[in-house]
């Protein structure tokens, strides 16, 4: 991947959980691992999904001028934090959605956030905005 | 999407959509330059790997009945507006690259997060098992 994805289009689905799994037996266990792994290699296959990966619950929140607050994780368990995420190659929101749909972990709980991924930065978008804003009023 | 690149590396996700709405043409212009310097900086260096923002518009599912809504935000400063892969080997310095976030002076806000190298999710090797069988 290399900096021209900048400008592809596309969907993420970003993949909102608590810790569910701790909840379940073995058998519930491998049966989800099934499916999730049909799933994916499912969309990998059909290039639909261009990759994905699942992220760790530890972790830090950096915030504030030079980044002077960081608050360190682990997340507590019950907390919902993005879980993973997945990249969708295709051309819709409504084939993006109804892929969503079809996740495996929507059955535990897992919220599937589906969002375009766009090729201007949301500030650039808003200066324009601004720039347009202030030729309305000139 | 090489994954083996981000294989064990982190994901920074810039929570906040909000941030920017007060600025000045003048600051939106500077934070909106110095923050694609940034991701080309790091891009260059070979410390990220992929970035992208993220529209505003967004729908979400959830629940057994795979319920769709609008909009998946409690709030816009909650939301995510973009990500960065980055390829590097410590939490330490995934969060060092963090804390230059042209947008924190502004109140935007960072996640840092590892990617985990083999979850039912996405398991490495079907990922790259599957890239193969695509070419």
């Amino acid at each position: 991947m290399n900096a021209l994805e900048m400008s592809n289009d596309g969907y993420l689905l970003l993949f909102h959980t608590n810790e569910w799994w701790k909840d379940l037996g073995r058998e519930d266990l491998e049966k989800y691992d099934a499916q999730s792994n049909e799933w994916i290699e499912q969309l990998l296959k059909s290039g639909k999904a261009a990759g994905g990966q699942g992220l760790g619950r530890n972790g830090a929140i950096i915030s504030g001028k030079n980044g002077r607050n960081i608050i360190d994780g682990p997340f507590a368990e019950s907390k919902e934090v993005v879980g993973g995420y997945l990249l969708l190659n295709v051309e819709t929101f409504e084939e993006a959605v109804a892929i969503a749909k079809t996740a495996p972990n929507l059955a535990w709980g897992t919220k599937v956030e589906v969002r375009p991924l766009i090729n201007v930065c949301p500030a650039k978008a808003r200066l324009e905005e601004l720039k347009r804003e202030e030729l309305a009023t000139a | 999407m090489n994954t083996s690149k981000t294989q064990n590396g982190f994901m920074l996700l810039f929570v906040g959509m909000d941030w920017h709405k007060g600025l000045s043409p003048e600051q939106t212009q500077k934070v909106s330059e110095d923050w694609m310097a940034w991701f080309k900086g790091l891009m260059e260096k070979g410390k990220a790997v992929a970035g992208h923002p993220l529209g505003f518009e967004g729908k979400s599912v959830s629940g057994k009945n795979r319920t769709v809504t609008d909009g998946p935000f409690a709030e816009a400063k909650e939301a995510i507006g973009g990500y960065f892969m980055l390829d590097v080997a410590t939490m330490d310095e995934a969060v060092e690259i963090a804390r230059q976030c042209p947008g924190l002076p502004f109140g935007a806000k960072v996640e840092v997060r590892p990617v985990l190298p083999n979850c039912p999710l996405a398991p490495e090797n079907k990922v790259e098992e599957a890239l193969a069988g695509a070419k």
